[in-house]
């Protein structure tokens, strides 16, 4: 149930419009517990519960796969004219640094900052939302084996190692070239980096908090776990980003039932 | 006959759990007259079909298209009465799948049969064996999908426009075939008999029920169908994005290259205002894009020019303007800039541990496989050595000697093979794989409170020892009388 909860916290601290695009891992777990508990002789019942399981497992993967491909093809014509914006607002304004003292310039630069680090966030949620699905579908797999005795897990999780929503490889692309192109962007100042505040509260819906609570659980769902094998994950290494453990999470927006 | 055979099969496997596999869908039956535990087979099925998915790829859509109208006629009524049934019986009995699904499901079937052309009259509910495809013959989908060229494609789409529907028909054909001349279907044509046996023959209470209900899965349909060969080929091939597409209403997996060639289209026709789906289509003259996916896209693109701000569609978008300025919550005053540098990093980390997950998961289950086929392969040659004991001829057994010296420097071999891949000798790739991330793993499950930075580091040095017991126990996991489960 570990994993449910972390997913469970993930969801409610997702973008507003993604929360019921997430794995019903409750719902599989509900019927695995039904497929084991109930024995041979109700085979039928036992049968029909396997049935339900598989269907809505593919049917998840369908709702991952249509979710994610939408999100890919928004992230690629919203990458592109980010990328024509900010050309204009160079060329308008002369490159960046020329001429620093116009006001209308830093707006302009601040904003398309300001909107390309969004950009970047979100395509970032978006590959996090990509694993921690595939993650959830490992796990209930696993249990199915565990509790059936069955083989599904192996071959099912091949065939979803090729979804669209697992290659999230353009995504991923997308996103080394907006930190590339940030880098360029941002004007580099050495007096800042360095200065960190010894906690730091993230408040508010966006981006940014949605990015800090997903790495958060993602440390959290690779802590420990009680049934760790050749299958599992190992703990997740922060170390080196002192900073980020320091990021609390101030109360979650109000939480909508899903499940 | 073959339905016939299909429960003394079961039976007999009922030491293993076979309706994971019927589940799954890829339940291939082995052609020899003995069924072996079925799970075997299954499992042979894959290794011989990822290896010869040259020829099943090929053969399939070839010998379809010409014998469809033929035997269609012969069928109807069986699928349509078999496919009726267990979707009453779902309807009623299975609380967990929310009526609104199955609603779903039953507008969604008479809404995809209109359209569906020729291979109409075929099929009376196309999603049900649409989605055969999907869930019950994954492996005959993947396999399908990267080998299909536009050469194939062509022919298939010549006859019914619809992939969906040539799947459909491709085993009910099968099936039809299998019904008349009983024995001689090719080889990796049998799980799609299984499958469709499973789904037309009330009678059979085992195989059926577990592989209906997965049948009867509405809204995978085309785009279930269609995200797999869109994903592939846009990976490989960027000039042809689609493979296969039905002329409906699929799911296209957009790429950067695809949306540059549709920004110069709209370009050269006068701007997202003036340009019309239909230029634009025929301007980028790509293969299988058809004028929904261009009238889409081109909505989404008007209203990400318009509203540069909010072009996701979403309403967090807004807030996040103002949220994300007043998001931090600090003593001292950080500039803006400086809260975006921070954003960034946060960011850039779970990018970065995302990868590193994503890239483990896919090692862990490489692994998985390998030692799966080992296993398989194993058990495949002791059921080989036990059968040819048994005979008394004493031809087989000559042959059968040597494939058994193979099998056990074989097995050892993958022992030592593990145990060498740590002094650095890298033997194969595949076995380097399973080496390095149980070396990780293991220096992970020793130390899970230190996190001392030691990722997945193929070239550690201080990990020489764990691998070799993970080599043994490995090995020893390979020892005949061990439970399948086990390893696994």
């Amino acid at each position: 149930m570990k994993f449910g909860k972390r997913l469970q916290q993930q969801i409610e601290e997702t973008l507003p419009g993604w929360r019921d695009k997430f794995l019903s891992y409750k719902r599989l777990k509900k019927l695995v517990n039904l497929i084991s508990s109930s024995p041979p002789p109700s085979h039928r019942h036992c049968v029909e519960a396997e049935a339900d399981f598989v269907y809505l497992l593919n049917h998840e993967i369908d709702k991952f796969n249509a979710f994610f491909m939408e999100k890919e093809e928004d992230f690629i014509i919203k990458r592109k004219e980010l990328q024509q914006r900010l050309q204009r607002v160079i060329d308008t304004w002369g490159p960046n640094g020329a001429r620093p003292s116009e006001t209308n310039c830093k707006e302009d630069m601040a904003e398309i900052r300001k909107d390309i680090v969004n950009f970047h966030g979100e395509m970032v949620l978006l590959v996090n939302y990509s694993n921690i699905n595939y993650t959830g579908l490992a796990k209930i797999l696993k249990k199915y084996d565990k509790r059936t005795g069955g083989l599904l897990r192996l071959l099912f999780i091949q065939k979803v190692l090729k979804q669209p929503f697992f290659t999230t490889e353009v995504v991923s692309k997308l996103i080394k070239e907006c930190e590339s192109t940030i880098a360029q962007v941002f004007p580099v100042d050495e007096k800042e980096i360095g200065r960190r505040e010894p906690t730091i509260r993230v408040t508010g819906e966006g981006v940014f908090r949605n990015t800090v609570a997903a790495l958060l659980t993602m440390q959290e769902i690779r802590s420990g776990s009680s049934t760790r094998s050749q299958f599992s994950l190992p703990p997740l290494d922060l170390t080196d980003s002192e900073f980020i453990r320091t990021l609390q999470m101030n109360s979650p927006p109000i939480p909508i039932p899903i499940l | 006959m073959i339905l016939s055979m299909f429960p003394n099969s079961f039976i007999q496997g009922s030491g293993i759990r076979y309706k994971a596999a019927e589940l799954f869908g890829r339940v291939s039956v082995a052609i020899s007259s003995s069924f072996p535990v079925l799970s075997t087979s299954l499992e042979e099925n894959y290794s011989k079909l990822s290896n010869s998915f040259q020829v099943s790829a090929e053969r399939e859509p070839m010998s379809n298209p010409q014998q469809i109208s033929a035997s269609s006629s012969r069928f109807p009524d069986n699928i349509h009465f078999s496919s009726v049934s267990p979707h009453e019986r779902y309807s009623q009995n299975s609380p967990f799948i929310s009526q609104s699904l199955r609603d779903e499901a039953r507008l969604r079937s008479t809404h995809f049969s209109p359209s569906e052309g020729q291979a109409t009259p075929l099929i009376n509910h196309p999603e049900e064996n649409k989605d055969n495809s999907w869930c019950i013959d994954p492996l005959q989908d993947f396999l399908d999908f990267p080998e299909n060229d536009p050469g194939q494609t062509g022919l298939l789409e010549s006859n019914t426009g619809d992939i969906a529907s040539d799947d459909r028909a491709k085993r009910i054909e099968w099936w039809a075939d299998q019904l008349i001349s009983v024995e001689d279907g090719p080889e990796p044509n049998w799980s799609e008999v299984l499958a469709d046996a499973n789904v037309t023959d009330a009678r059979q209470k085992v195989l059926k029920p577990s592989t209906d209900i997965p049948t009867q899965h509405p809204q995978v349909h085309p785009q279930g169908q269609q995200h797999q060969p869109v994903s592939n080929e846009e990976f490989h091939a960027v000039a042809n994005p689609l493979s296969m597409t039905p002329a409906n209403k699929s799911r296209m997996r957009w790429t950067p290259e695809l949306h540059e060639a549709f920004v110069e289209a709209v370009n050269r026709l006068g701007g997202g205002e003036r340009a019309t789906p239909k230029g634009v289509l025929k301007l980028m003259n790509v293969e299988n894009l058809t004028i929904y996916h261009v009238k889409s896209h081109l909505q989404k693109y008007r209203t990400a020019r318009h509203r540069p701000e909010s072009s996701e569609g979403t309403s967090e978008k807004k807030s996040n303007p103002t949220e994300d300025m007043k998001s931090l919550d600090t003593k001292t005053t950080m500039s803006i800039t400086e809260a975006l540098r921070l954003q960034m990093e946060v960011q850039k980390r779970l990018h970065e541990q995302l990868e590193i997950q994503r890239n483990l998961q896919l090692r862990i289950e490489e692994q998985g496989r390998y030692l799966q086929m080992m296993f398989e392969q194993r058990k495949q040659m002791e059921n080989e050595k036990s059968k040819a004991s048994s005979s008394s001829l004493e031809n087989p057994s000559a042959p059968l000697f040597e494939s058994k010296q193979h099998s056990s420097p074989n097995e050892t071999s993958m022992a030592t093979e593990l145990d060498v891949a740590k002094t650095g000798a890298d033997t194969s790739h595949v076995i380097s794989a399973p080496e390095d991330s149980s070396a990780s793993l293991n220096q992970k499950q020793k130390a899970p409170e230190t996190k001392t930075g030691e990722e997945v580091d193929p070239d550690d040095d201080e990990s020489g020892h764990k691998p070799m017991k993970r080599a043994r126990s490995e090995a020893t996991a390979f020892s005949p009388k061990s439970a399948l489960g086990n390893t696994l």
